[in-house]
């Protein structure tokens, strides 16, 4: 009984990861035939991975600074419920509103409530993949609640009805000219706004000031959340995260679960090493560090502060990370979502994040979407990299990204859902290996037969189900004299030397 | 909702018992930062240099009355007349609101309102001010950085809401980076509502990569260095 439902659910995931695959396939060719993204995207990670390299290379004790930054998260992921406790039991007591949320539609939810709650009809929003991943803009403007992207690139993102391609410049696909044709179009912005970039931002400023003095409530993410204190921390360049969290009267801040260090001084060594990763900044121009409500004064006493949020409710989200903390990929949650491994990746250079489906692209994200969501939608992106290692090598926390790919690559063929052909051709290839005579029999056949095919030593189109292979890339052609024949001879003759 | 509480911590607590975590110490790691070994001299001028590439200005100003012609001639550039600022207290210059009046400019206070329409309208007349002046509880060498908790009389929006802020900061505040602060005072983070390290003027490179200034915060950002 067991056995048929678990091969009837290898039988369906198998299609599911099909589908996924044959439309992952059509947007990668889609964004290779792409000539302006492609001269986009490699512009744009050229440059933040030469400015991670500078920015590192002028930081003393780097190593040090990453080799403690990895204890540190590991330590605190590990120890994940004790801080989620003390976390939350130090922002009850600054006033905080703490709400938990098993899934997206439940933190959805929540912040929807707390918009009712409060009458708020327009909301300000700072960056967040976090609300991109539980798609919290669609449930609030349903809900009649707007929502402005406030982040230049992600406000660009939302009049565009676009989804962000990176998590850190999300409009690494756009080029200036789609930019200003959507602020005249959609805005009424005049030549003279949309002439420059400089115009174009101080136009996004004017239109986004409006929104920020009329907004009732404020929405953001949080890159870390320090437990000792109950303090949520916020990094940008632009100041709009420091806008959404002082001017509306409500803040609502989402927190993945996994997002914690245990004190300051903690964060004080990520913060070395975070926008360093990101962009190659020494420091970035916003660090903001929120703790509790405003201070209110005691009537006729002690002032109070004069500004700030007056409720600050805290949504703490799941939504599938209890799942990847209790798997073989755990390691991943340790990840402060820098984006360097983007940046770094010859495959994201090539694809851009848009090819890769989920919230998350790059390395980080072939491991988080099928971590968070299952490998039957995901089972492609762990087998989109060539895993040379230069993630782990530019990481912050040093999360070993390869090892967590191959053990998803390990996953699918277990769950079955690896193509037949490839199960096929390993079992071939298990029964000639083992087998000395059968192996080099046939390798000197497929030697002196391949090399005789190939042109100038390479395949650009192979039969059969080979062809998945040389649709994308060219298969290199075997040698005429297999690795044994070329061998043989050489061993004998060190062999009989005195 | 305690439910909801009890349900996810359940769910992480069960997920830890199968987790795969290889470089987790059951002991909180701890990281010495290294000695910092620069003078006072050194990070006063390497905060200099670094404020100075983000495109932000450095000054230097030993009494009242340089201080106010500083920062009336910085408001001159922009036909500041009105400014939000901490008080003389907190920016720990007293005498600065009447200087700067007798120069033609003008504090305006605030206390943001609890109520939502009373918010709004303070937001809108607040957004319109020229100039923002505050102090500096530290100034960190690395990456040219000034930091600002907030409190009575420290308002966030002073460095936030004009396009100019200029911050007083005094000469024995300067630390080499931020772990060095922390370690040296961890009171301040939690001492306000915010603590905000402000590493020169807003800045996007969101189109195209090209560097641009003040989208949503200052355009223009001064240190003045006092005694």
């Amino acid at each position: 009984m067991s056995d048929a439902a678990s091969h009837d659910g290898g039988v369906r995931s198998s299609s599911a990861a099909h589908l996924a695959s044959a439309a992952f396939h059509t947007r990668i060719d889609e964004a290779l035939a792409d000539g302006q993204l492609q001269r986009a995207i490699s512009f744009t990670a050229d440059r933040l991975a030469t400015g991670r390299a500078t920015a590192f290379a002028s930081l003393p004790h780097a190593e040090e600074l990453r080799n403690a930054a990895q204890r540190i998260r590991a330590h605190t992921v590990a120890h994940l419920d004790r801080y989620l406790v003390e976390f939350t039991s130090n922002a009850e007591r600054l006033g905080c509103h703490i709400h938990w949320a098993d899934t997206a539609d439940d933190a959805t939810r929540l912040v929807v409530e707390i918009a009712q709650a409060n009458n708020v009809s327009l909301a300000v929003k700072s960056k967040s993949m976090l609300t991109e991943e539980i798609r919290l803009n669609a449930a609030l403007e349903s809900a009649g609640v707007r929502v402005v992207e406030t982040d230049l690139g992600e406000f660009v993102v939302q009049l565009a009805g676009d989804r962000p391609s990176h998590i850190i410049v999300p409009l690494v696909h756009r080029r200036r000219e789609f930019v200003a044709a959507l602020f005249r179009d959609k805005l009424g912005a005049t030549a003279d706004e949309v002439a420059t970039i400089p115009a174009m931002t101080a136009f996004a400023r004017k239109t986004l000031r409006d929104q920020f003095v009329n907004a009732g409530m404020g929405i953001s993410g949080v890159n870390l959340a320090v437990a000792d204190s109950g303090t949520l921390c916020l990094v940008t360049n632009e100041g709009n995260g420091r806008l959404t969290t002082t001017l509306p009267r409500v803040h609502v801040a989402l927190l993945g679960l996994e997002r914690l260090v245990p004190t300051s001084a903690d964060l004080g060594v990520i913060l070395q090493l975070l926008a360093r990763s990101a962009t190659g900044q020494s420091t970035p121009v916003y660090t903001n560090l929120l703790t509790g409500p405003r201070r209110r004064g005691v009537e006729g006493g002690a002032p109070g502060e004069p500004d700030g949020p007056d409720q600050v409710h805290i949504v703490i989200v799941d939504n599938g990370r209890t799942r990847l903390l209790g798997s073989a990929l755990a390691e991943i949650l340790a990840c402060v979502r820098c984006g360097a491994c983007l940046n770094i990746c010859p495959v994201y250079r090539h694809i851009g994040g848009h090819a890769y489906g989920g919230v998350y692209p790059g390395p980080v994200g072939s491991v988080v979407m099928p971590g968070l969501e299952g490998l039957d939608a995901w089972s492609e992106l762990p087998q989109a990299s060539t895993l040379c290692g230069a993630c782990l090598d530019v990481c912050p926390v040093k999360i070993d990204i390869p090892r967590l790919l191959l053990e998803l690559r390990k996953q699918a063929v277990q769950q079955r859902l690896a193509p037949w052909w490839l199960k096929a051709a390993i079992r071939i290839f298990g029964a000639v290996a083992t087998r000395p005579a059968v192996y080099r029999a046939v390798g000197n056949v497929v030697g002196r037969v391949g090399s005789a095919l190939a042109r100038s030593g390479w395949f650009s189109r192979l039969p059969g189900p080979l062809s998945a292979w040389t649709g994308s890339r060219d298969f290199p052609a075997p040698a005429a004299k297999s690795f044994t024949q070329s061998w043989r001879p050489t061993r004998r003759t060190r062999e009989a030397r005195p | 909702m305690t439910d909801a509480r009890d349900r996810v911590l359940g769910a992480v607590r069960d997920a830890l018992l199968r987790a795969t975590l290889p470089h987790s110490a059951a002991v909180r790691p701890f990281y010495v930062v290294p000695d910092d070994q620069t003078t006072k001299a050194d990070r006063i001028a390497q905060f200099t240099s670094a404020l100075i590439a983000l495109t932000g200005e450095v000054h230097e100003a030993g009494s009242l009355d340089a201080i106010c012609d500083l920062i009336a001639q910085i408001a001159r550039r922009d036909n500041a007349t009105r400014y939000l600022s901490w008080s003389d207290e907190a920016i720990e210059c007293p005498g600065l609101a009447a200087g700067l009046l007798s120069r033609g400019m003008r504090r305006v206070t605030y206390d943001l309102p609890v109520d939502q329409a009373g918010r709004l309208g303070a937001a809108r007349s607040l957004a319109t001010v020229e100039l923002g002046v505050t102090g500096a509880d530290a100034a960190l060498s690395d990456g040219g950085a000034i930091v600002l908790a907030s409190g009575p009389g420290r308002g966030r929006l002073a460095s936030l809401l004009p396009p100019v802020h200029i911050a007083l900061v005094k000469s024995d505040r300067f630390y080499g980076s931020l772990p060095a602060l922390l370690a040296a005072r961890p009171d301040l983070v939690a001492r306000g509502s915010n603590f905000v390290v402000v590493a020169g003027p807003s800045r996007t490179a969101d189109i195209e990569m090209m560097l641009t200034h003040g989208v949503h915060g200052p355009k223009h950002v001064h240190a003045i260095l006092i005694p």
